[in-house]
């Protein structure tokens, strides 16, 4: 039995929501600070269930599930702020919404929009 | 001259195969009233999507990457195989190739032992097949268990049973029943598009251009990845192996052939491993993205296996393993690979490791464990030498943050590879391969012939 995790990315945008929820004492940062992020807990359980759910989802080397929709990934931030939570039953509120995610993600594995970044 | 100086390997099997003929005029003589097949994408068994093209395997046999072997297998070749991991002519190969047509297909081309078959790819004539035998797949399950092993049969490695998630185990499983056996010769030469011209080097060329660069040994960095900054260390500090001073050249060579939804789309890998030597991380003097291509069959070991066959033809002296090499979910041990090399797997007909086995490889191993950022450290660090806690680099990892539109830190992806993943997103509207592209690469391949 493995400890299983999904990682919550945090930009600007996000960090202004969190604020007042007691969660930013558990920001960590990764790669010398250039990183902020929250590590949401999933039981052996619920991992089983996000795999079979979604056929792209992968548990990497780290425990981490990823390559989940990013319908997905914004449910549980949203999940996060609203039970202002980082265990188990954050997943669990998630997976209450999968027709919901499954059909956003229909939309989403065609198009995605790219970032405006600057090509060479 | 350093008696410890290491030397090119032969090509496995003493020579390369070259099975290619440029003179149309005499390939439009060899094909003439010789009966004709559309090459067609080998299905999912359950599914009816495309997972393989036998095309690519032509490709790889004929310019040699596959050396020795010539064409599709015969009976007795691929039950070698699948007992011993040998072909007939004693040399080690780790997956059986055949030319498989449906019996309808068979009945209509009514070919046998003796015939000429004309392979037409994308409408053109490509690529002939002389056909010595003709013999039946009766059950292809079975076929697909023995490829790949059983946790029974092979306990020194195989975890769990092979079933259809494992998309080498439903290639196997998906074949035609009937096997045309004989040599294979390209008689049209087909035209990588670009990007993939330009990464285009069968074992002659590359064996050319390690000569042309002074490079006497050269280690392969095997790859189906948009390469992160865990993997250009990997590289790097592998190439510190190697005689009396560390290796001449990197050759990266990207596996291209159908692709899982999720994966990064090829054009992306092979222009991203590029970026890190035009941005200067790994000079281009020293490093040299290339591609082959095949199917992967994800079979962890015996995929390393084929892996050092394709880059000792290509003239490399050394080969890089990692953690979970050509591997998907967890059928093998982690470290089924570095296994295989170090001490052999018995159970796949290896008492000994693949380079001291008669008739095995000269190409070396270079078992590497993991990169990872060192937050003590403050900067990447090999996790057998660095003595802090490191933060784990993962490529899912990194998928998810691209995907939410997040660049990653400039410590983990230099922002010139991340410039070529953008570059193609906005190409195809997706940073990953989706359906859509998975089908549209299936049918537009990554070659175009011209007439003959």
């Amino acid at each position: 039995m493995g400890e299983y995790f999904m990682v919550v990315l945090l930009d600007d945008h996000r960090m202004a929501k969190i604020r007042g929820t007691g969660l930013e004492e558990h920001i960590k940062y990764m790669f010398g600070g250039e990183l902020r992020l929250l590590e949401v807990k999933v039981t052996e359980e619920l991992k089983d269930r996000i795999l079979q759910e979604f056929d792209t989802a992968r548990v990497d080397s780290r425990g981490a599930i990823t390559d989940v929709p990013v319908a997905f990934m914004r449910e549980l931030f949203n999940q996060v702020v609203e039970k202002k939570s980082l265990g188990p039953e954050v997943v669990e509120a998630v997976l209450e919404k999968v027709d919901e995610i499954k059909k956003a993600a229909e939309k989403e594995s065609e198009y995605l929009p790219p970032p405006e970044i600057e090509e060479e | 001259m350093s008696r410890f100086l290491i030397q090119r390997p032969l090509p496995h099997g003493g020579r390369l195969v070259e099975r290619v003929v440029t003179d149309k005029e005499a390939a439009k003589k060899m094909i003439k009233g010789c009966p004709s097949y559309d090459i067609k994408p080998t299905l999912h068994y359950e599914t009816g999507v495309p997972v393989r093209n036998v095309y690519r395997e032509i490709m790889s046999i004929c310019y040699g990457f596959f050396s020795p072997v010539e064409g599709s297998m015969k009976q007795a070749e691929v039950e070698r195989i699948l007992k011993e991991r040998r072909l007939l002519n004693e040399w080690i190969f780790p997956y059986p190739l055949v030319f498989d047509i449906s019996e309808e297909d068979y009945k209509q081309l009514g070919v046998g032992p003796g015939d000429r078959l004309v392979l037409n790819l994308k409408g053109k004539p490509f690529a002939i097949l002389d056909i010595e035998e003709v013999w039946r797949i009766d059950n292809p399950e079975e076929l697909a268990h023995l490829t790949f092993g059983t946790p029974e049969r092979n306990p020194e490695v195989v975890r769990e049973p092979f079933n259809k998630k494992h998309p080498g185990w439903v290639i196997y499983r998906s074949l035609q029943p009937v096997v045309l056996a004989g040599k294979y010769t390209i008689i049209n030469e087909p035209k990588f598009r670009p990007p993939f011209d330009r990464f285009w080097y069968p074992p002659r060329k590359s064996r050319e251009e390690f000569d042309k660069r002074g490079w006497r040994t050269v280690i392969n960095h095997q790859t189906r990845n948009v390469p992160h900054v865990g993997h250009e260390f990997l590289m790097k500090c592998a190439a510190f192996t190697g005689d009396v001073e560390p290796c001449h050249g990197i050759l990266v060579n990207a596996v291209i052939g159908v692709k899982r939804r999720g994966d990064y789309p090829d054009e992306a890998i092979v222009e991203g491993h590029e970026a890190v030597n035009k941005g200067g991380y790994i000079k281009p003097e020293r490093h040299l993205p290339t591609i082959v291509l095949w199917d992967m069959r994800y079979g962890n070991p015996l995929e390393s296996l084929l892996h050092g066959i394709i880059r000792q033809n290509m003239g490399c002296t050394h080969h890089m393993f990692g953690r979970d090499h050509a591997a998907v979910g967890e059928y093998y041990d982690k470290w089924a690979t570095q296994i295989l090399w170090t001490k052999g797997i018995p159970s796949y007909g290896f008492p000994a490791p693949p380079t001291d086995v008669p008739y095995g490889l000269d190409i070396r191993p270079q078992n590497m464990r993991e990169f990872s950022y060192c937050p003590t450290c403050k900067e990447m660090a090999y996790s057998e030498t660095c003595g802090h806690k490191r933060e784990k680099l993962s490529g899912s990892f990194l998928r998810g943050m691209v995907a939410e539109g997040v660049q990653p830190p400039t410590i983990i992806m230099r922002p010139e590879v991340y410039k070529v993943i953008v570059k193609w997103w906005k190409h195809f509207g997706y940073p990953f391969c989706n359906e859509k592209y998975v089908v549209n690469k299936e049918k537009e391949l990554e070659v175009d012939l011209e007439d003959l």
